[in-house]
């Protein structure tokens, strides 16, 4: 007797699970697993997605930092230290919206042929923009690679012309309380001297590697990045990288940068990154990279030492911190 | 019963440290932070008692409590060994003898181990006296999460008031037992 034998994959019409039957699962499916994912997760990831939207730049691409691993855009904007708004990191992108950032004039005063006050605007007309993913290093211990968009430094500094006497550069952060919450505490409450100060040796300033940022992944600057315009420091600890800029000026005598008037035996005017010298309340000789639970070993110059050693050659990093 | 209650309460904190490092940004001093300030709760509850005594007896909850500033001290130090300082014991050892930030958190932790082992009913009994070293761990704690900040904020100016308040409730009420032990 002939037997038929169906093959496994022929199903009778019956176990054929009807198509309005087979979407609904699919619905049920996505719903299941929007819930997994609880309420408390997609606000925090809303909260932090930009406030403000900002504008696309365009750039050149260069070879600095090619092969770095880059952070992501959303732990480059979510942790940051701007004192101005609050001494918590988290906080600052949330309050930061407070900061106008256009219109935004820079001052350049002091030792230079040109000294001028001039829009960011009209800085950007004069410079081409162009990226530079760069290692950052906190003092505190924790690290991110960030592509910046920006320029020169020495393109920044040549609009004023400094002259023979110019030894130094002293950088200012806005001061104006009704953007900066903690400018209005005044000196008795708030957390640190206002104006931001910052400073760098002429050759430390016309340096290849010091850069002016006014964008950062593509676009311009988050306000709690900094915006409109900041500096970038890559081979010192982040706080030489002074934030929202409005005040430039060429000087005879070393600037007093914020840090070391706040704390003098903690923080020096160099700032070098360096493994081997500690801060006096914890080592440098590794840090945390951003969303890592491993800690790496901390580069000296951070990782710069080639194109900066020269500059210190004859100096005692250990004294001069 | 209750005391097994306040024993879930106090590890809600391990619970939501578990949950939210996983979206911190700097996990390891996410977990410092984290740690060290469920430790200062506890310590400063389990202080609260005893003066309250009078107004409202919770003395049954004391010793939970102080076990609790142990247990999440602990975890404190686990972070600096394990992570931080990833079982490099050379590096624990070098801190630990060269940063006044680092040793004073750690001869508080071993005030909070001696007493967390003297906690027994028959060694309470013989070390109660000891337990008073409590606030000379207060003090460092105070401190040393004093200097675990850049600057100053609310919360220091707060432990400090609190410190200073439980501290010299201690002195001034029982002036002749502290002169004696």
């Amino acid at each position: 007797m002939y037997i038929l034998r169906k093959p496994t994959w022929q199903l009778s019409e019956n176990e054929v699970t009807d198509e309005t039957l087979f979407h609904k699962r699919r619905e049920f499916l996505k719903l299941g697993a929007a819930a997994l994912v609880s309420s408390s997760v997609v606000v925090e990831k809303l909260s932090a997605m930009e406030t403000t939207p900002r504008t696309p730049l365009s750039f050149v691409k260069t070879s600095y930092g090619e092969g770095l691993e880059l952070n992501s855009f959303e732990q480059a904007s979510t942790y940051n230290n701007f004192y101005e708004f609050s001494t918590s990191k988290e906080k600052p992108a949330k309050m930061a919206h407070t900061l106008i950032t256009s219109p935004w004039d820079v001052g350049f005063y002091g030792e230079c042929e040109n000294s001028t006050i001039l829009g960011v605007e009209d800085i950007l007309k004069q410079v081409a923009l162009e990226e530079r993913i760069y290692r950052f290093r906190c003092v505190e211990g924790w690290s991110m690679v960030v592509p910046w968009i920006g320029f020169p430094l020495k393109k920044f500094l040549d609009i004023a012309k400094p002259n023979a006497k110019a030894k130094y550069v002293a950088f200012k952060t806005k001061y104006d309380p009704q953007m900066f919450p903690d400018q209005s505490r005044g000196l008795m409450f708030g957390a640190i001297p206002y104006p931001y100060v910052e400073g760098l040796r002429m050759d430390e300033a016309l340096n290849e590697l010091a850069f002016v940022a006014i964008g950062m992944y593509g676009k311009e600057l988050p306000k709690q990045n900094g915006a409109p315009l900041r500096l970038i420091v890559p081979w010192k600890y982040g706080f030489k990288s002074i934030k929202s800029i409005d005040y430039v000026e060429f000087t005879i005598k070393e600037p007093k940068n914020t840090w070391q008037v706040v704390n003098p035996v903690e923080y020096g005017f160099y700032a070098n990154v360096n493994p081997t010298v500690d801060h006096p309340r914890w080592s440098q000789a590794k840090e945390r990279k951003l969303g890592s639970f491993l800690k790496t070993k901390t580069l000296m110059f951070n990782g710069y030492e080639k194109e900066v050693a020269y500059m210190y050659k004859d100096m005692d990093l250990k004294r001069y911190f | 019963m209750k005391k097994t209650l306040l024993v879930f309460i106090s590890l809600t904190p391990l619970l939501y440290l578990v949950y939210s490092v996983q979206n911190a940004n700097d996990p390891i001093k996410y977990i410092y932070t984290f740690t060290g300030l469920s430790s200062m709760g506890f310590l400063f509850a389990s202080l609260c008692i005893s003066p309250l005594k009078k107004i409202y007896n919770l003395m049954v909850y004391r010793k939970t409590l102080g076990l609790f500033a142990l247990f999440y001290a602990f975890l404190h130090f686990a972070n600096f060994f394990v992570l931080d300082a990833q079982f490099d014991i050379s590096f624990v050892l070098k801190e630990t003898l060269d940063k006044p930030f680092i040793y004073l958190g750690m001869v508080a932790f071993l005030i909070f181990v001696f007493m967390g082992f003297t906690s027994t009913k028959k060694l309470f009994a013989k070390y109660n006296k000891w337990h008073k070293l409590v606030y000379i761990a207060l003090i460092l704690v105070v401190i040393h999460e004093n200097m675990a900040q850049k600057v100053m904020g609310i919360l220091e100016y707060f432990f400090i008031a609190f410190a200073i308040v439980l501290v010299g409730y201690r002195i001034y009420f029982q002036k002749s037992k502290i002169l004696h032990f």
